[in-house]
């Protein structure tokens, strides 16, 4: 055991104290608080816990890796994650706040007066949170299991049982500030091996001021290693798949339940829009400083590894070499490394970056407590969406109105154990690459809740079958996309699987409309409820008047 | 509560609507306008960046932040000019959940 090892593990056993601690102290009493914390909380600090809950293992870990070995192309995510925060703050999240529902199966079931719509978003919003979730259980396994120096799995259930506890037994009020405490703490991690690498490489210790010099003389670097140039678009994917990931990813952000719910812990439709901006803000901090990581890593991966002796290369190489996330083979065997002849793995671009700029063991190990909070926080979320959606959604709507508020909580609780253990189980041996089973999410969130939240807020003749429609076929265009592309090869204009969500989405908005056009427009109280969407809680729409309170 | 004019709450829904066309107009030309058009900005550069490469990984996104923000802002300022007190909506929708 060495001096290493110590100081991660008591940074991360000091973290996972303190948001433990928050979640016994803030310790739900009543339903109300369990899911929507009272709905007392300021935008600023719903911002922070928005973007804790935003940022998973896959953005913290993997994201800077991902544009480092994609170049151009890995921007899509870029954008495509912070996008998706103008479709939500424009078109859903003050709307659905003035609806005031508890969860968004609950706006569906109410606003298109239908159990069966009610009971297919419960459903797809437990398909979305459980596929979500088993990636971020297997990136807490990797780093747990990374820095407990034991196997991935045994990690991943360690993060299971953590993960359950916190969410079962602090809500979503133990959770909205054990998720200010998490986005602190990962923002932290994540700037300063940025800020003290930009310092060293070109004195500025500003990274996003200067790294635009260093991707500036990638140009002349690539030409003379004669690899593809690192800014050229495309190279890595055809611009149609460029285009069609980034509208998955920005849809499928305005879809996704468990983030939709955060809006609902706000007070008004201002608290919402001023949520998103801050929301925004936070996590526009981490994806703007994550091109910056990936050109300062292969700036000295380009300068200090590559054309060395494989004989002489640094010290830090050998322990991630050991690790098998750098692969080095001699290929030519002419002694010198070419950059051909490394393999790098996504992981290690955030996690070795302390190491590279040595920066010592405190920082090494804030980064590791800022991946697990990355990972947790993320999950905890999911697993308040999941046992919300069949507690509140299932349970008490349709199948035991008259079920007690005790009652309730316990089934809650129960719901959020049971789904952690079920998706850790399947985390231990995952059905893909993180990033892509993460993708799939967004894909089905973009095809199934994006149609039916933004015509059932702006559209007042959308209706039942309309909705339903929508979202079965959203929900079978964008499973069918992703399986035929994986598995069957299958692809137009060179989309693959990560981007089913354009079609899902287009599908689901035609079948809803034509469907709706087809049959009966909804009642006319619902048609004015939705009517009254367009005006701040101050104003009432009825009977084709506006009221002012 | 007192009525008001069906035409001054068209009106505000009207303003409050073309500011979000607006701000989705600049969201899709930083973001899918800019990719469409990427070989094209190859030779331009900016602040050491290739342009396209420059709007992908700083320049949308900080177009984005500062679009909500204005958004709260000017809604903010909708608001008032038709006289919406946040203090009222916040009352009104404490009790807005449903009773259970």
């Amino acid at each position: 055991m060495d001096t290493q090892f110590l100081v991660s593990l008591s940074i991360i056993i000091a973290s996972f104290a303190l948001y433990i601690g928050i979640a016994i102290y803030n310790k739900a009493k009543e339903t109300s608080d369990f899911y929507v914390a009272g709905r007392g909380i300021s935008p600023f600090s719903n911002g922070m816990a928005i973007a804790a809950d935003w940022m998973s293992a896959a953005s913290f870990i993997g994201m800077a890796g991902t544009i480092m070995l994609l170049g151009y192309d890995g921007l899509a995510y870029i954008m495509g994650w912070t996008g998706g925060y103008l479709l939500l703050t424009f078109l859903l999240a003050p709307q659905l706040r003035k609806y005031g529902r508890y969860t968004v199966p609950e706006f569906i079931g109410d606003r298109f007066e239908s159990h069966s719509a009610r009971m297919i978003a419960a459903l797809c919003t437990i398909i979305i949170s459980f596929v979500y979730s088993i990636g971020q259980l297997s990136g807490s396994g990797v780093v747990i299991g990374r820095l407990l120096e034991v196997d991935a799995k045994v990690g991943t259930m360690i993060g299971v049982v953590l993960i359950a506890f916190y969410a079962a037994f602090g809500g979503m009020k133990g959770i909205t500030w054990t998720q200010v405490a998490q986005y602190i703490i990962l923002i932290i991690a994540y700037l300063i091996p940025v800020v003290f690498m930009s310092l060293q490489l070109t004195g500025n210790p500003i990274p996003w001021l200067s790294y635009g010099k260093i991707v500036g003389e990638f140009q002349q670097l690539d030409q003379q290693l004669g690899i593809s140039q690192y800014t050229d678009p495309f190279l890595k994917g055809s611009k149609w798949q460029f285009l069609a990931l980034m509208f998955t990813l920005m849809a499928g952000t305005a879809g996704l339940p468990h983030v939709i719910v955060r809006f609902y812990t706000v007070s008004t439709m201002k608290a919402a829009r001023w949520s998103g901006a801050w929301a925004l803000l936070f996590i526009g901090l981490l994806y703007l400083s994550a091109p910056a990581y990936a050109a300062f890593s292969r700036f000295i991966l380009i300068k200090n590894v590559v054309g060395q002796k494989i004989s002489e290369l640094p010290a830090w190489t050998e322990k991630w070499i050991n690790t098998g996330k750098l692969q080095i083979a001699d290929a030519n065997s002419d002694g010198i490394l070419q950059w051909q002849e490394m393999v790098i793995s996504n992981d290690i671009v955030v996690m070795a970056t302390p190491e590279i700029a040595n920066l010592g063991v405190f920082v090494i190990g804030l980064v590791a407590a800022g991946a697990m909070a990355a990972a947790l926080s993320t999950a905890g979320g999911l697993m308040i969406a999941i046992s919300s959606s069949f507690a509140h959604d299932i349970y008490y709507r349709i199948l035991r109105p008259n079920a007690s508020e005790q009652n309730r909580l316990l089934v809650a609780r129960i719901s959020i154990v049971a789904a952690t253990v079920l998706a850790g189980l399947v985390a231990l041996n995952p059905p893909g690459v993180i990033t892509q089973i993460v993708a799939w999410a967004f894909a089905i969130a973009a095809s199934t809740f994006f149609p039916a939240l933004v015509l059932g807020v702006w559209w007042k003749r959308s209706n039942a079958a309309g909705a339903i429609a929508g979202m079965l076929v959203g929900l079978v265009v964008s499973l069918g996309y992703i399986l035929a592309a994986k598995y069957g090869g299958f692809s137009v204009a060179g989309i693959v699987d990560t981007g089913a969500g354009i079609f899902g989405a287009v599908a689901a908005m035609l079948a809803n409309v034509v469907v709706s056009l087809m049959t009966k427009e909804p009642s006319q109280s619902v048609q004015e409820e939705v009517y009254d969407l367009r005006y701040p809680e101050q104003m009432t729409y009825k009977d084709g008047q506006v009221w002012m309170r | 509560m007192k009525q008001i004019d069906k035409k001054v709450a068209d009106s505000y829904f009207r303003e409050r609507v073309r500011l979000i066309a607006i701000f989705l107009i600049i969201w899709f030309i930083v973001s899918f306008g800019v990719v469409m058009f990427a070989e094209s900005f190859k030779n331009m550069t900016f602040n050491g960046f290739p342009f396209h490469y420059f709007m992908g990984a700083q320049g949308a996104v900080v177009t984005f932040i500062v679009l909500l923000f204005i958004n709260a802002k000017v809604s903010d300022s909708i608001d008032k000019k038709y006289g919406i007190s946040e203090e009222k909506n916040e009352q009104l929708s404490a009790g807005k959940a449903l009773d259970h």
